[in-house]
């Protein structure tokens, strides 16, 4: 079975460690139901070469995730999705996932001189918009 | 083995007469690693990488690689050294062709197949005259010579200083497919932090001769943040935090850029301080410029 496509784009120059961009990455498209369980991804060295990456970091990020059960090795294959995945982790759960970056949200929001309900607005109407 | 040292140094210094460049650098490089060398114009880059390849002696302390005295390297150690300078000099009246089948004959092992295919990927004419080569063309063919051998352990001055962008993602490129065994080791030394974030597994940065961080680059990026922490009373001016590279307070908010920040850390700054803190994820320019900014900065002090 062929890998899936590498539908991924790496920052270099951004605070975040690429190995944690390519993870955060793989867990999106797992939720979002793009990657499905029993995919295979782009080998550890096919990765590296179209990121442009050290491949050191490619293979970091795909043990973590292995570590965290959303992906799991497939002898002489690669890497897979797992078929329980992690998406099955209560809301509460992703919830506190989400709570970091709404931490931002808010922080900027406030020093914009916002309100609680225009920020409030603010995230509905994106979230509109993706509909 | 990753754990097979290549490079080491204790205590090395080097001066020019009454001037210390290097003052004291403590260095184990293992296999595998990717090292980009970071510093300001004169931090001591180039005289580092002098003392590490026996070029330039050592005024105190040792330096090793592969086990070995730079400075009376054997020839099977050289054998397993690639080296780029930051001025590529070769010989003038040699044609590309010439220049490299030249430097071939040192090498027992001198992988054809790969210098022709640097030639190629590079667009280097094979019957031009060195002499004439531009400074980035220079470069190119530097590069050639120095992985044509597949060498253990390159050591690249300032690398891509020369090369357009293009090149640039080449060389980018062929630095991946070299180290994509993990067993070869590199030490480059740059300004141009963009690239580094590629390739670089570890980032060792020269500040006035002093290693002032030497660490594996995500576990940098996961550490050194920029914290603005508001309060709603105004901060002390003794308030400072551990680890912080610069701290700048003004009235109720401070500005801290911190090596050692954890999510722990962050809570306990909130709640000590009844505080808003929001962390700021800083790329590698980012981390060079704060380590190179006054560390304090307190109106009224």
């Amino acid at each position: 079975m062929a890998s899936v496509p590498i539908q991924f784009e790496i920052h270099p120059s951004s605070g975040v460690p690429i190995f944690r961009q390519i993870m955060d990455q793989v867990r999106a498209q797992v939720a979002s139901g793009r990657l499905k369980a029993g995919d295979l991804l782009p080998s550890v060295r096919q990765m590296g070469a179209e990121l442009q990456v050290n491949m050191m970091t490619v293979s970091k990020a795909y043990s973590r995730l292995e570590a965290e059960g959303v992906l799991e090795r497939d002898r002489g294959m690669g890497m897979r999705v797992r078929t329980a995945s992690p998406t099955s982790a209560s809301v509460g759960d992703r919830q506190q996932e989400l709570r970091e970056l709404v931490d931002h949200v808010a922080t900027r929001g406030l020093q914009l001189g916002l309100t609680d309900e225009q920020i409030v607005a603010v995230v509905k109407m994106v979230l509109k918009e993706r509909r | 083995m990753m754990s097979e040292l290549i490079i080491e140094s204790q205590s090395l210094h080097r001066s020019f007469g009454s001037t210390a460049v290097l003052k004291g650098i403590d260095l184990s490089i293992q296999r595998g690693m990717v090292v980009g060398l970071l510093g300001v114009n004169g931090s001591g880059k180039s005289t580092l990488i002098k003392c590490l390849l026996g070029l330039l002696r050592v005024s105190a302390g040792q330096a090793r690689v592969f086990g070995e005295d730079p400075w009376v390297l054997s020839g099977a150690a050289k054998a397993r050294l690639g080296y780029v300078p930051q001025d590529v000099k070769l010989y003038p009246w040699m044609t590309v062709t010439q220049v490299i089948g030249y430097t071939a004959a040192f090498y027992p092992k001198w992988d054809f197949a790969l210098s022709e295919k640097l030639i190629r990927r590079w667009d280097l004419d094979r019957d031009r005259r060195v002499g004439p080569l531009s400074p980035g063309q220079l470069q190119k063919l530097g590069l050639i010579l120095a992985l044509g051998h597949r060498p253990d352990l390159l050591i690249l001055d300032e690398p891509v200083a020369a090369l357009d962008p293009v090149a640039r993602r080449e060389f980018l490129k062929s630095l991946l497919e070299v180290t994509q065994d993990e067993q070869h080791t590199v030490l480059f030394s740059t300004h141009i932090t963009s690239d580094l974030e590629r390739v670089a597994s570890h980032v060792a940065l020269l500040k006035e001769g002093r290693l002032a961080l030497f660490e594996d680059l995500d576990t940098i990026k996961d550490r050194v943040k920029r914290l603005r922490i508001s309060t709603s009373g105004p901060l002390p001016h003794s308030f400072s935090v551990t680890g912080a590279l610069r701290t700048e307070v003004t009235g109720q908010t401070a500005l801290v850029a911190a090596t050692n920040v954890s999510d722990r850390m962050v809570s306990d700054l909130r709640s000590q301080w009844d505080a808003e803190v929001d962390v700021e994820d800083l790329n590698l320019e980012e981390i060079f410029l704060e380590l190179h900014q006054e560390p304090d900065r307190r109106p009224g002090l």
